[in-house]
């Protein structure tokens, strides 16, 4: 679950599913590169010790140091550190080489050659090669390993072939064209010479991991402690730390007093309380976007919310940016469709229902909603509904009461169904049509590439991520051909018209993209630019000066 | 005699573990959500969710899942966390020597102030001391630990610097000697020890004092007064052993809790003990660990329970658990 904002997660990133509690939120106003400093003072490198130890936090216990296993943020944290995928994702969010010198696609991308680098060595000396390669992801594909990754790697119920060519050449043949292919390919590889006669469920390599990352695994005591040392033998550029703690702390409150008082180098700081470590003026503090969405979804399947008049006039009826000042204190960027600006897929030009009552009302007495004595009605009947949402955090339900005084205005009544997550999901999930719920107040993240096809097609429904029920054969069309593009521009004209479609429709009321803060101390440089890949994203080149 | 009751009770051990555990693994099993469910990712097909469910087991009924686990626990092998796949013994293990560090700590220095407050509290009744020590008392059972313990580490650590905030070890000195880390442990140990004994003293403090207070007001107390022998002789020799009755049932009762843990202090000092791993592993439906600490935990209830049988019998001799004819 993800507290903390993940420091090197986006090697591999998807659209992961995160209730709003998780989410936290900050400031900016700027369209493209928000990212805020206050005060900093960066160390410069001279000052810097060749013997230093930065010192990180965990939320919580990592499960699997396994890049194919785990499920959790902290994990990711680690593992990204010790693992190389082929590519990975630099500090512009653009896909460059890692352990693939290069690559080159053929027969309108259903055929990849990735050409491995040379003399690249695992921790424990021995070299990676093709076969680790393949091994990695046949092992994904092996339907008796306990991974969520499988159907990364399988298209139309179709596994992707992966090749040893020679000793550093692979290939992928993909049953059709699949445009988000690439990103995939950012899975940490795993050795195959330590792993091929283990049950890797269950493997002691779990917990003390072998990769070929730029730092080591050294120890993991549960609930405590994890300590990285540095991979002398690193095929890129040495890292400038020697060590890596991670401190396991639980508690919010108490990780924010350990970086003030010093005696850990990064932490999240919760919104509340964002003015005063600014004040305090003893950390640096950063401010950037999450690629992460809050959204009020309904049941598109159920009337009220079957009509579109009804979802549209919801939309202007409800004050974002007034949610956002008051609620979120400006610590978030509206949304008007399941994207976000900083991505290269992005469409400013959707209908954006900017708050007006006026418009609202309009609509809903064009839906034969009228109102009477302050309470709107339809044949009779009353315009009252649940909303669900997870328990935990203190925003989302701040947020969700505002919505609901927005929508009292309109004669409408929203209940507030405050619930927990197992239970939350036992609805959303829960493969029936209709399903039992009126609408979810919620949030997903956002993935580098814009496929969403399992969120908006209407085949993902009802069991899948279309919980709600989305239907548009546009979009579903779109959908398809979103994958099968890979020409990037073209793809941009895909994204933009399936992004215009779903604004036009108002599955979901789209709310807030929140924003991280984090405070870093001031013995820390060498960080990258702050962006939704965190600030930790060249960790070679990060060092401490005492 | 002991002896056979001795038996008889550990005899009833295991018909009685069998009805906690299975209960508890229906109870656990028909709570909405599994472990898979933790695994949320829009790209992931439910086919993905369902053929790990089934590499799990947790598809088949539950009675099935029951008996295998069962069977399982009964050739030593308590199964692998569904979460990290640790094996569960090795998950329950390793966090014994934090909790058990803690909570022995706690029950040490609670008893050693409790005796004496509950005694002092019940000799001067209704005067300055008992009014301070009932005011403390009512103040301490009032004050969430979740609050006192930010509060501590606020004051102590961050505004005075005297403790490091959370954590047992500082990772920077996991070379260091052994006497440094006991040192070191010992620091960090501070401020959760204090918030968990706080809390224990007051309710504990309550009950000596009342038991302390029914027996002083007992005749044979006035008759031994009137013998004159000294104040400090009657609390000891006719007093004390007859007011330790009630705080004897509550340690036996506590004696889980030894090895249990308190989620809410070591989820705040980020304390690396039990009571974080079980309620994690409710939270995340790890279903073979949590099976794990419940066997763990009603074995030790009833051994607590048993204990504190025992212990009443050898203070008082007049309680029998023989059959009365």
């Amino acid at each position: 679950m993800n507290f903390n904002n993940s420091l090197f997660a986006f090697i591999k990133i998807v659209v992961i599913l995160i209730t709003i509690s998780l989410i936290s939120s900050c400031s900016s106003k700027s369209n493209t590169n928000t990212f805020s400093v206050f005060k900093n003072t960066i160390p410069s490198k001279e000052k810097m010790n060749t013997n230093g130890s930065l010192i990180m936090t965990l939320a919580g216990d990592p499960t699997y140091f396994n890049p194919i296993l785990y499920t959790d943020s902290e994990s990711g944290s680690v593992v990204g550190l010790l693992f190389n995928g082929l590519i990975k994702v630099n500090e512009d969010l653009a896909i460059v080489p890692d352990l693939a010198e290069k690559w080159e696609t053929k027969n309108n991308g259903k055929e990849w050659i990735f050409h491995l680098k040379k003399g690249v060595l695992f921790h424990d000396g021995i070299e990676l090669t093709a076969d680790d390669v393949v091994y990695t992801f046949q092992k994904i594909l092996d339907t008796t390993t306990n991974t969520v990754r499988r159907s990364d790697y399988v298209i139309n119920g179709k596994p992707i072939a992966f090749k040893k060519i020679d000793k550093y050449t692979v290939r992928c043949v993909l049953p059709e064209t699949f445009a988000p292919f690439l990103l995939s390919m950012g899975m940490g590889i795993i050795p195959k010479h330590l792993l091929e006669k283990e049950n890797i469920n269950t493997a002691d390599f779990n917990r003390n991991p072998i990769g070929t990352g730029p730092f080591k695994f050294k120890t993991y005591k549960t609930a405590d402690n994890v300590l990285l040392v540095r991979n002398d033998t690193y095929f890129g550029r040495k890292p400038l730390l020697a060590k890596i703690y991670f401190k396991i702390i639980s508690e919010a409150n108490v990780r924010l007093i350990a970086l003030r008082k010093g005696e850990i180098d990064y932490a999240t700081v919760p919104p509340k309380d964002f003015e005063k470590i600014k004040a305090e003026n003893k950390v640096n503090v950063f401010v950037y976007d999450q690629l992460a969405y809050t959204y009020l979804g309904y049941n598109y399947r159920k009337p009220p919310f079957s009509d579109v008049r009804v979802r549209q006039a919801i939309a202007y009826a409800v004050d974002k940016r007034w949610l956002i000042k008051s609620i979120m204190k400006d610590l978030a960027t509206p949304v008007y469709s399941p994207s976000h600006p900083l991505l290269w897929s992005h469409n400013d030009n959707v209908n954006k229902f900017l708050y007006s009552p006026e418009k609202a009302k309009q609509l809903l007495s064009q839906a034969g909603w009228k109102l009477s004595n302050g309470i709107l009605k339809k044949d009779g009947k009353p315009f009252v509904f649940d909303i669900y949402m997870s328990k935990g955090s203190t925003t989302a339900e701040k947020a969700a009461t505002k919505i609901q005084q927005d929508l009292k205005k309109m004669g409408i009544t929203m209940n507030l169904r405050v619930l927990e997550w197992s239970s939350l999901l036992k609805i959303i999930n829960a493969p029936k049509d209709p399903k039992g719920y009126d609408a979810v107040m919620m949030a997903w993240s956002l993935g580098l590439d814009p496929d969403s096809y399992g969120i908006w097609h209407s085949s993902e429904y009802p069991k899948g991520f279309n919980h709600n029920g989305y239907k548009n054969k546009e979009v579903d069309k779109l959908l398809v051909k979103g994958r099968q593009v890979i020409d990037q521009a073209a793809r941009k004209k895909v994204y933009a018209r399936i992004y215009d479609l779903i604004a036009q429709d108002q599955p979901y009321l789209f709310l807030w993209s929140p924003k991280d803060v984090a405070g870093v101390s001031r013995r820390v440089g060498g960080l990258s630019k702050p962006g939704p890949a965190g600030l930790f994203v060249n960790i070679e080149d990060v060092f401490v000066t005492k | 005699m002991i002896k056979d009751i001795l038996v008889k009770r550990l005899l009833l051990l295991f018909p009685l573990l069998l009805g906690i555990t299975l209960i508890s693994y229906f109870l656990m099993v028909l709570a909405p959500g599994d472990p898979s469910s933790m695994m949320l990712d829009p790209k992931i097909k439910p086919a993905d969710l369902v053929r790990i469910k089934e590499n799990l087991g947790l598809n088949k009924p539950v009675i099935v899942q029951y008996f295998y686990w069962l069977k399982n626990v009964t050739q030593g092998n308590f199964g692998y966390s569904y979460i990290n796949g640790r094996p569960v013994f090795q998950v329950i293990v390793e966090r014994l020597p934090a909790t058990l560090i803690l909570m022995s700590a706690s029950l040490f220095l609670t008893l050693i102030l409790t005796v004496p407050l509950g005694i002092l509290a019940a000799v001067y009744n209704r005067k300055h001391i008992d009014n301070v020590i009932t005011i403390f008392t009512f103040v301490g059972m009032s004050i969430p630990a979740f609050w006192l313990g930010l509060m501590s580490i606020l004051f102590f650590s961050l505004i005075l610097g005297w403790f490091p905030s959370s954590g047992m070890l500082d990772p920077m000195r996991i070379n260091d000697s052994i006497i440094d880390r006991i040192k070191d442990i010992s620091l960090h140990l501070i401020l959760p020890l204090l918030t968990m004994t706080v809390g224990n003293l007051a309710g504990l403090t309550k009950y000596m004092k009342t038991g302390m207070l029914n027996v002083l007001n007992q005749d044979y107390i006035l008759a031994a007064r009137s013998r004159g022998f000294s104040e400090f002789f009657i609390l000891w020799k006719y007093a004390f052993k007859n007011a330790i009755l009630p705080i004897i049932t509550i340690l036996g009762l506590s004696l889980p809790n030894l090895v249990g843990g308190s989620f809410i202090i070591e989820y705040i000092f980020a304390w690396p003990g039990m009571g974080r791993l079980g309620v994690d592993s409710i939270f995340m439906r790890d279903f073979p660990v949590i099976m794990g600490i419940i066997l763990v935990s009603s074995a030790l209830i009833i051994l607590g329970n048993l204990l504190a049988d025992i212990s009443y019998y050898l203070v008082d001799p007049r309680i029998s658990y023989t059959k009365r004819s």
